[in-house]
């Protein structure tokens, strides 16, 4: 009697309880009509039992309301990070471990996903995400000056570069050879570490022989005038703005700028894998965009997890609706009606293959500013290449240490 | 009864209304002075913000903070900005202030479009100096050229000469507005019979401004230079929008470099440390105001 | 009133000075109808080779700029009036007396501006959240903002109440006033230009409040127009067109108001009333 009155109370509270919604919380930075919050009043919409509230947090103050929120114990349920800062929390027991929800999940494949990706959302051989989106780099080229400089193919080496970069330089007509960005922050580092990478180095280790090669390199282009100077304080999307003016033959940048370029550059142009040291020689490039992850503090668990697979399972709209490029290889991308478009997307999704994370390491802004100093320092000649990077060597071995 | 008489009737009055703005100002921002003075002497994690309980750290995050390869350059160059800024800002603005004192026609109006500055966001104003300063598309080289200053694109924001001077630029213009305005209203304090009656003893332009306008405007050159300074010293807008404190930190600055470390770097530590040794200077800025008003003249 | 001779040569040249400081807010204006590749163009283009004014209704409907104003002006509103409750009695005392006490209030007025904003803030938010004062954001806003803003009005406003002469408030004193009775009857009223005036350059510096309401104020319905700039700004792409037209659009109306304003302004604060 007693057993059957419990449990008759037992089951009026978890009906009451379902009466009550639950209330997850997502931070991310789309803006009103992006992806987040789309998506989350969908899966609110569908889901009588759950309502969804959506906060838009600016991408400089991402991290710092995160750990803000951590710190004073109200962090969202759920959050869009960029997969460098990603390790940062879940090193740190922020994050929830998924690992084996992800293995019992029918939606979340971890073999679908590109390596480099998935890499970023590891820690310690768990699980704590599932990547969003992704995005890289390659190098963009201006057909017209091509033909007009008599070449015939975009260069494939670090040399064809350098002295493709030589013939298509035109002072007179305001024409840089190649323009892409040295900035002193994350950017920098973004486009710099591919090029270590490429030579057989990796964050852990930059001052190897081609890392030095690479950086002279640079130098040579800053110093000959083929790039300009303000390589040094533009970011990406202003120095490919130069290249879509006509002022620059060559760019290196990503998949983000192909909208604006198709609208505004007055020239053809196309799209090609980032040059290789030596011909055939490793690829590498550089790995963008934002991870899901699910807070360690939720107390809804399952119905985050739940949203997680909701938006996994959304994944071939990401790039018809909002531009932006799964990070997995079994979806295709429908074609945008625009064949140059096409052509690119199809080289940025070859260039993905070889996209490396940034980390995943818990300190990973340290040690990318050791690496954009080197290389700052070295383009303004206050340091040679090999110096600098020796510097920036040591003070991430003591970062790697510690 | 005495006492609240007092209140309304004596120095109790006037305590009240001092007491009653000190009490809004330690809590809000007397707190959070405590709380990064307490920050610098702390070993701080990331995920310990939100308490003030920590390892007690002594003078280590001191010591880190100078043993940084960049400490001695930003400290140059945080010397350097304040100087540059504020004799930028001052100068020009004693100047304009002087010129719109003339009373012309449209003087007034013309002077008020000068006030721009105070309302721009300063992410704005960062971006379109961003703009006007580059080597390339940037419109200052532009005009330049077209004078025949220079003939070849000066790179102000990627020179490692250059770049600390080009957030000066834009520094002075964001100031201007605030020292040209404190010193008209200075100036207008003035009474002009003083200058009719050294005019009639036969002083020039200059023995009136050394002899009048400078000792007038005591008090307001103080408080323009201190509150100039304090300003300057809060100034980051338009480091990340221009040089992100580069190439090679040469245009960084303390409270750049402080901002960097915390929000940036997440060491809040020594972000807190940096900011703390910059209390030193808003010291200096202080001791300079609260002097300047003891020559005042009531009334 | 002395007139300058040949003041249409001063006119000219105050013109010419104008044109010169105004050009990076004529920028502002030019870059918002540009188009982003024309933006980085060399070498520049003065005048947009194909101006899309569309980009200003853009910005106001599509980003829903109304709210995000009337935040500005609620959190601008706020914080004036309260730091013309605090500041003024306060800038009061610091005036009438001379002695070391008053070298301190002064000194320490001043270091609590020591800090800036972008370091106070996480303190602030520990605070207010412990307090519960999250839940009214605005209002938290206002208060971190107040005492920021304090310290420049209590020096502008002790100014003006330096040029009352103390006399006046004596007279009134021995005709049987109480303190207050002299403060709120002869003092206030002789200065009220004064704190008018500082009370609207706190109002207009308050409109950009910005750092602590992007930290504290976490519902986009009441974030401020500052706030709402922010989101042109993406992880890959800034844009810059909308982004000049928005502050345009933010900028141009208080920028009249400050032009119309300007000559009571100047005369307010050395307190026209008694001269």
């Amino acid at each position: 009697m007693k057993k059957l009155f419990l449990a008759m109370t037992a089951s009026v509270i978890a009906l009451s309880a379902q009466a009550e919604p639950v209330k997850l919380t997502i931070w991310g930075l789309d803006g009103d009509n992006g992806l987040i919050p789309t998506m989350a009043k969908e899966f609110d919409d569908a889901n009588e039992d759950i309502v969804v509230e959506f906060r838009a947090v600016a991408f400089d103050d991402l991290v710092n309301e995160t750990l803000k929120a951590v710190a004073t114990g109200n962090p969202p349920d759920m959050i869009s990070l960029d997969n460098p800062d990603f390790a940062m929390f879940s090193s740190r027991g922020a994050m929830l471990d998924i690992t084996e929800r992800v293995a019992a999940s029918t939606v979340i494949k971890a073999d679908s996903y590109y390596p480099g990706p998935w890499n970023s959302v590891m820690w310690d051989g768990k699980v704590y995400g599932v990547p969003k989106a992704t995005n890289t780099i390659a190098l963009f080229y201006n057909k017209d000056l091509f033909a007009k400089a008599g070449i015939a193919n975009p260069p494939q080496t670090w040399d064809e570069l350098l002295e493709d970069a030589r013939k298509l330089n035109d002072p007179a007509n305001k024409v840089y050879g190649l323009t892409w960005s040295a900035r002193a922050n994350e950017e920098g580092t973004f486009q710099f570490l591919p090029w270590i990478q490429m030579s057989g180095g990796g964050y852990q280790a930059v001052n190897g022989p081609g890392a030095v090669k690479a950086l002279d390199l640079w130098k040579t282009l800053v110093t000959e005038k083929l790039g300009s100077q303000d390589v040094l304080s533009q970011g990406q999307w202003d120095s490919t703005g130069t290249f879509n003016a006509g002022n620059a033959a060559m760019a290196i940048s990503g998949p983000w700028e192909l909208g604006r370029m198709s609208t505004d550059a007055k020239f053809d142009w196309g799209v090609t894998l980032l040059p290789t040291e030596t011909a055939g020689g490793a690829r590498s490039s550089a790995m963008g965009d934002f991870n899901w992850g699910i807070f360690a503090a939720t107390e809804h668990p399952d119905e985050s997890f739940r949203m997680l697979e909701y938006f996994v399972s959304q994944a071939d709209r990401l790039f018809p609706e909002f531009s932006n490029i799964p990070a997995r290889s079994d979806i295709a991308l429908p074609s945008t009606g625009d064949a140059r478009k096409d052509a690119a997307l199809a080289v940025f999704q070859e260039q993905l293959k070889y996209a490396q994370p940034r980390g995943p390491h818990p300190e990973w802004a340290k040690i990318s500013k050791a690496i954009y100093d080197a290389m700052q320092q070295a383009l303004t000649g206050q340091a040679t290449s090999q110096e600098a990077l020796d510097q920036a060597q040591a003070t991430i071995d003591g970062i790697l240490k510690g | 009864m005495r006492i609240l008489r007092s209140l309304t009737d004596g120095i109790g009055f006037d305590l009240i209304l001092i007491g009653a703005a000190m009490a809004f100002l330690m809590a809000m921002a007397g707190l959070p002075l405590v709380y990064n003075v307490l920050m610098s002497f702390q070993e701080v994690d990331m995920f310990s913000l939100g308490s003030l309980i920590r390892p007690w750290a002594g003078f280590d995050n001191y010591r880190s903070v100078v043993a940084q390869p960049e400490f001695w350059l930003v400290m140059k160059n945080t010397a350097l900005f304040v100087v540059g800024s504020i004799a930028g800002q001052f100068t020009l603005g004693f100047a304009l202030a002087l010129f719109f004192h003339q009373n012309f026609p449209g003087s007034a109006t013309i002077r008020g479009l000068f006030l721009v500055s105070w309302v721009m966001p300063g992410l704005v104003v960062g971006a379109i100096w961003s703009f006007i300063l580059a080597g390339d598309y940037g419109v200052l080289n532009a005009l330049l050229q077209g004078v025949g200053l220079i003939s070849e694109p000066v790179f102000w924001k990627s020179d490692p000469n250059l770049s600390l001077y080009a957030v000066i630029i834009a520094n002075i213009w964001l100031g201007l507005a605030f020292n040209m305005l404190l010193l008209s209203v200075g100036l207008a304090a003035i009474p002009r019979d003083i200058y009719e009656a050294a005019e009639l003893d036969g002083a020039t332009a200059w023995q009136r401004f050394r002899t009048i306008t400078l000792p007038m405007m005591r008090s307001t050159i103080g408080a323009v230079l201190s509150l100039g300074l304090i300003g300057t010293l809060q100034q980051f807008d338009l480091f990340p929008a221009i040089t992100e404190g580069g190439p090679a930190n040469t245009s960084n600055v303390s409270q750049y470099w402080a901002w960097q470390m915390s929000f940036k770097l997440y060491d809040f530590a020594r972000g807190a440390t940096i900011s703390v040794m910059m209390l030193v200077l808003v010291l200096f800025a202080a001791v300079i105001y609260v002097r300047s008003t003891r020559g005042e003249v009531r009334g | 009133m002395n007139m300058v001779k040949r003041p249409w040569v001063w006119f000219g040249f105050a013109v010419f000075f104008a044109a010169i400081y105004l050009f990076p807010l004529y920028w502002m204006y030019v870059t918002a109808v540009k188009t982003q590749s024309e933006i980085f163009v060399s070498p520049p283009t003065f005048w947009p080779n194909d101006p899309d004014f569309g980009v200003y209704s853009y910005v106001w409907t599509d980003r829903n700029m109304a709210p995000y104003l009337w935040n500005s002006v609620v959190i601008a509103s706020g914080v004036t009036a309260l730091t013309v409750f605090f500041g003024t009695g306060c800038a009061y005392v610091l005036a009438r007396y001379r002695n070391a006490w008053v070298d301190v209030g002064l000194f320490t007025i001043l270091m609590l501006q020591v800090l800036p904003a972008s370091v106070m803030v996480t303190p602030l938010f520990v605070a207010f959240n412990q307090l519960g004062l999250l839940n009214w954001p605005r209002s938290a806003v206002i208060l971190g903002a107040a005492a920021k803003a304090m310290p420049f009005f209590v020096v502008l406003t002790r100014a003006a109440f330096m040029s009352v002469p103390r006399e006046l408030e004596e007279a009134a004193l021995v005709d049987g006033n109480s303190r207050l009775g002299a403060f709120t009857s002869i003092v206030l009223p002789l200065v009220r230009n004064g704190v008018l005036v500082c009370a609207i350059l706190t109002f207009m510096s308050a409109f950009g409040e910005f750092i602590y309401s992007k930290s504290i104020i976490q519902d986009p319905g009441l974030q401020p127009a500052s706030v709402g700039l922010q989101g042109f700004l993406g992880p890959n792409s800034k844009d810059w067109n909308a982004i000049m037209a928005y502050s345009a659009i933010y900028v141009t109306p208080i920028l009249a108001i400050f032009v119309l304003l300007q000559r009571r302004i100047v005369s307010g604060l050395t307190s026209g009333a008694l001269k």
